[in-house]
């Protein structure tokens, strides 16, 4: 029932997840946070659907989460980006740049 | 991800349900707070901060959903949900599910116990080394296919020597035998066989040892094997046996072995000995005989031989005897045939429980239409909940899989219940079993039984399901736009009458499998009523035989068996309550096989192989009278056909007719068999007597006087005034008093041995009309239920109809309809079907032919009788509609 929108917004979420737990391991909210200042228009749409796909990086080894206490002493899930998952970061976003560029020629030649 | 690890993934997940769900919602929680937090420092009241961070998320409940099926236990945990509300529905309606749990279980245990039979009878295999290597030999004189004339001890000699495909050749028969040296005479069933008997088999002696070689040489002392059951019956299990010298036919014979408790081929013996042993089977007549054919041969299969190789084989060994000895052989020759052992001892009961089988299946698929009528009854009044799983986000897919989970559910209780059933009909089962075969022993309710009924419950689960889950599923989109209002008067229209016409579809197919399964039923019951009609030729009533089977060894002469059995009539004509006594060598449907030979008619040049083949039996004066057989012709015999007295015949009349047509035979000559003719005058044609079985042609049957061929076995025959069976204990002290070394064999009243030829076919057509009385039963049920539902479907246009003046009559047939429709199709259906099987029942039927019209149309009658009266009856409740309260519920 996914639509082409909904794949290509899913896999944009799950590098901007992987994107954000490079720079360092984060609680749930934590990157929702993260994605937000970077990205208003996707977060609108998709605040519901992070838990999902984190749980489904961490499904495919490319996160792993364990409990510890938050900046306000709370108890909260972490995630951290593994080996397999930053290898799979550097994959993608490779992919993602050279994409980018292939839009930008074809719109400069357009 | 790979599959495996997803798996083990959604088996830990379910497991480990709670903890995750626990920790799940801890997360979002924790989520919701920091949100709730972030929305207060913006500036937001508690509750607005509250309401924005939800609205942020996005719902929990949508949001939790979607992370466990991220998850990847879903599947497995959905299947829980669905078992677990499938329990719960049913453990609310427990009539409903009862009903159903109780089809389904008279339906799956009714196939479980066919099923254990076929398995244990016809696929079980042989309790013997590689069974499926053991082939039996038949020779066959064409085309007379059906009959095997057997083999000749140089018969035997030459396959032996000059086959290629078998590892080794057996040879068997069987004979009765006197056993002496112990407190009283016994006489013993003993199987007569080669050397390698055993080996061929592959039975090892449980105590001592089997035959050797050298057991079967000329000359070497007889030995004995014993059975296991007679060891046990008769010695009491005392192992002690093994050495001990025991007297049969005037020798000394020694025990040299037991068997374990494994049936041997072809029937169980009580004893076994070597053909050197036998004294018939030794005798240098015998073994230099090549036209004295009457022993069974089986053997073998060299490794990597197929069943055809070796059938080529055989007929090659064949053609090159046919043309060294032609004189031995008929013209046109016999064929040696090959046939696998395990289809050998299996034929008499194939056909039986295949069709037994086929007829419970049916049975099976009757239920499961039942079954779904039931359930969509049951779905169209639950549309509203239907409705609302739909609303909720069920997708089409999901509502199936809820439907058929249920169906399934009930049909492995109902299947749970079945093998119940099954195991209580499990010793009338063997019972019934034990009349077509001796391979009764492997049925049991084990592995693979346990592992069919499973299969055919899931089977019949689905197959149930399937139809109202479809019909319902496609009835949701009805269901919800009328508001999802229940079953009745009200709307969701094309869900509803599309389910109607499902569930006359359904009836339909109920009719026509019952109307097949009757017209089974009817054809074999008219079949058994003939066969008990049969004019056998001979009248059982009120006649009792006692065997008397002399010992060879003390009556080795005919002078000595003569005084015996003149010393036997006399006093058993003397004893009170005797109207008539006499002896014969067999009785009709005495189930001992006959003595044959080539019956030659005097001035008719015919070579000694192309003779016809006839029966002969050995009787004394009066047999006739004791069995009630006819005199059609001439005489029967007499006193005066004493020894010394010219040789006379009487011939039955079907041979009577072969050999001389419409001529008088009475006063021309017979001889039989080869050699120097000892001509018989005919004397006498008596009607034919269905003496073999009494569905099979009487044969060609010659009679002689027992005085001038003094039989050596035989029973004696009292027709009584009383009932018979009172005068067992005097007949037997009669020949005690006459030999007191002379046991006596079975004694049995003709008419039961009549009963027991007819026992059989009786069980099975019994079994028959009991399924098709109850598919009948489930069929009549489910028509019912079609017109019940066709009535309050239309209560509201009924009501309509009476308000304006229709008359009660015309209602009435107007719902009809609907169900006779059903029954219509279903007749003419099941009639078509019942047509193109006619040729595969048409083996077991005896005298009726399988498109006997007489059946059909009485069995058509039947069901119309009993349709009409099963729609009638709901459809009554029509007529009692009250218009106002109809239209009311507008």
């Amino acid at each position: 029932m996914a639509t082409e929108k909904e794949d290509l917004l899913q896999g944009t979420l799950d590098l901007l997840i992987l994107r954000t737990l490079a720079i360092e391991p984060q609680h749930g909210w934590g990157i929702a946070q993260r994605i937000e200042q970077v990205s208003r228009d996707v977060l609108s749409v998709t605040q519901g659907s992070l838990y999902p796909a984190l749980y489904r990086l961490e499904e495919q080894g490319a996160i792993a989460a364990e409990w510890g206490i938050s900046e306000n002493n709370r108890r909260a899930k972490f995630y951290r980006l593994t080996r397999a998952g930053k290898r799979r970061l550097e994959r993608e976003t490779e992919s993602w740049e050279r994409f980018v560029e292939a839009v930008a020629r074809v719109l400069r030649t357009a | 991800m790979s599959a495996i690890h997803r798996a083990l993934a959604a088996v830990r997940g379910l497991f480990q349900r709670r903890r995750l769900e626990a920790e799940l919602d801890e997360e979002l929680r924790f989520h919701l707070a920091m949100e709730t937090a972030a929305q207060l420092r913006q500036g937001a009241s508690p509750e607005e901060a509250a309401r924005r961070a939800a609205l942020k998320l996005g719902g929990l409940e949508p949001t939790k959903e979607a992370a466990r099926s991220a998850r990847g236990y879903r599947g497995l945990e959905a299947l829980g949900q669905d078992v677990r509300f499938a329990l719960r529905l049913l453990r609310r309606n427990p009539a409903y599910a009862g009903a159903v749990v109780a089809a389904l279980a008279l339906g799956i245990g009714a196939n479980t116990a066919i099923f254990s039979v076929v398995r244990g009878v016809l696929l079980h295999e042989l309790p013997y080394r590689e069974p499926g290597r053991l082939v039996v030999l038949h020779q066959r004189q064409p085309p007379d296919l059906d009959r095997d004339q057997l083999f000749s001890v140089p018969d035997i000699e030459d396959l032996r020597r000059r086959q290629h495909t078998f590892a080794s050749l057996a040879e068997y028969h069987s004979m009765w035998f006197n056993l002496l040296g112990r407190a009283e005479p016994e006489r013993v069933q003993t199987g007569v066989v080669s050397a390698n008997f055993f080996n061929v088999l592959g039975t090892r002696a449980l105590l001592g040892r089997t035959f050797s070689p050298d057991d079967d040489k000329p000359g070497a002392q007889p030995v004995l094997v014993f059975s296991h059951a007679y060891w046990l019956r008769s010695w009491g299990g005392d192992p002690a046996v093994i050495g001990r010298i025991l007297e049969m036919n005037d020798h000394p014979h020694r025990v040299i072995g037991v068997l374990p408790p494994v049936p041997q081929y072809p029937n169980d013996n009580d004893l076994w000995m070597p053909t050197s042993a036998c004294p018939f089977r030794s005798d240098p007549r015998t073994i230099a005989a090549r036209q004295g054919r009457g022993y069974n041969v089986f053997g073998r299969l060299r490794p990597g031989v197929t069943l055809a190789q070796a059938q080529q084989d055989l007929a090659t060994v064949n053609h090159s005897l046919l043309a060294e000895y032609p004189g031995d052989y008929p013209t046109g020759g016999y064929r040696i045939e090959a046939v696998p052992m395990l289809t050998e001892l299996t034929a008499r009961a194939r056909p039986t429980l295949l069709l037994l089988l086929a007829t419970v299946l049916l049975v099976l698929l009757i239920v499961c239409a039942n079954v779904a009528n039931l359930q969509l009854a049951r779905l169209s009044s639950r549309g509203e909940e239907i409705g609302l799983r739909a609303a909720l986000g069920a997708g089409r897919g999901r509502l199936l899989r809820q439907l058929l989970t249920e169906s399934v559910i009930l049909a492995l209780l109902g299947a749970a219940l079945g093998v119940g059933v099954a195991a209580a009909l499990l010793r009338a089962l063997v019972a019934f079993a034990a009349r077509f075969t001796s391979r009764t022993g492997d049925i049991a309710l084990d592995g693979q039984v346990l592992v069919f009924t499973l299969a055919v419950a899931v089977v019949a689960g689905l197959l149930s399901g399937t139809l109202p889950a479809l019909a319902a599923s496609r009835g949701i989109a009805g269901a919800m736009s009328a508001g999802g209002r229940a079953g009745g008067g009200g709307g969701g229209g094309q869900g509803q009458a599309g389910s109607v016409r499902l569930r006359a579809l359904l009836a339909g197919v109920q009719v026509a499998v019952s109307f097949l399964l009757l017209i089974g039923a009817g054809l074999t019951l008219r079949s058994v009523w003939k066969l008990q009609a049969v004019d056998a030729g001979f009248n059982p009533e009120n006649a009792l035989a006692v065997a008397v089977d002399l010992d060879w060894a003390h009556y080795k002469t005919p002078a000595l068996r003569r005084t015996f059995q003149r010393a036997l009539l006399e006093k058993a004509r003397a004893l009170p309550g005797v109207a008539a006594a006499a002896y014969s060598s067999n009785y009709p449907l005495d189930g001992t096989g006959r003595a044959t030979a080539g019956v030659r008619v005097e001035g008719r040049a015919i070579a000694d192989s192309d003779l016809p083949q006839a029966d002969f039996r050995f009787a004394s004066p009066g047999a006739f009278a004791a069995l009630g057989i006819r005199t059609e012709r001439g005489r029967g015999l007499e006193e005066t056909d004493r020894d010394g007295a010219p040789p006379v015949a009487v011939l039955g009349h079907a041979l009577a007719s072969r050999l001389f047509g419409s001529e008088d035979p009475v006063g021309r000559r017979v001889t039989f068999g080869p050699g120097t003719p000892l001509w018989h005058t005919v004397v006498g044609v008596i009607a034919d007597v269905r003496d073999l079985s009494l569905d099979r042609d009487p044969g060609d049957a010659v009679w002689l006087p027992l005085d001038q061929n003094p039989a050596l076995a035989g029973s004696l025959l009292l027709r009584s005034r009383r009932d018979p069976i009172d005068l067992a204990a005097a007949a037997r002290r009669l020949v005690l008093d006459i030999d007191p070394r002379q046991p006596v064999g079975r004694v049995q009243t003709l008419e039961t041995a009549r009963s027991a030829s007819l026992a059989a076919p009786r069980l099975t057509t019994l079994l028959l009309c009991a399924f098709a009385a109850l598919a009948l039963a489930v069929t009549v049920i489910g028509l019912g239920g079609v017109v019940a539902f066709g009535v309050i479907r239309r209560t509201r246009e009924i009501g309509i109809r009476m308000a304006l003046g229709a008359d009660r009559g015309a209602i009435l047939a107007a719902v009809l309809r609907e169900g006779l429709a059903a029954v219509g199709t279903g007749l003419l259906v099941g009639a078509g079907a019942a047509l193109l099987l006619a040729r595969v029942i048409a083996r077991l039927l005896f005298d009726v032919p399988p498109t006997d019209p007489v059946t059909y149309l009485a069995v058509a009658l039947l069901l119309v009788a009993v349709a009409a009266l099963a729609c009638l009856l709901p459809a009554r409740r029509a007529t009692a509609v009250q218009p106002s309260l109809a239209l009311r519920s507008l």
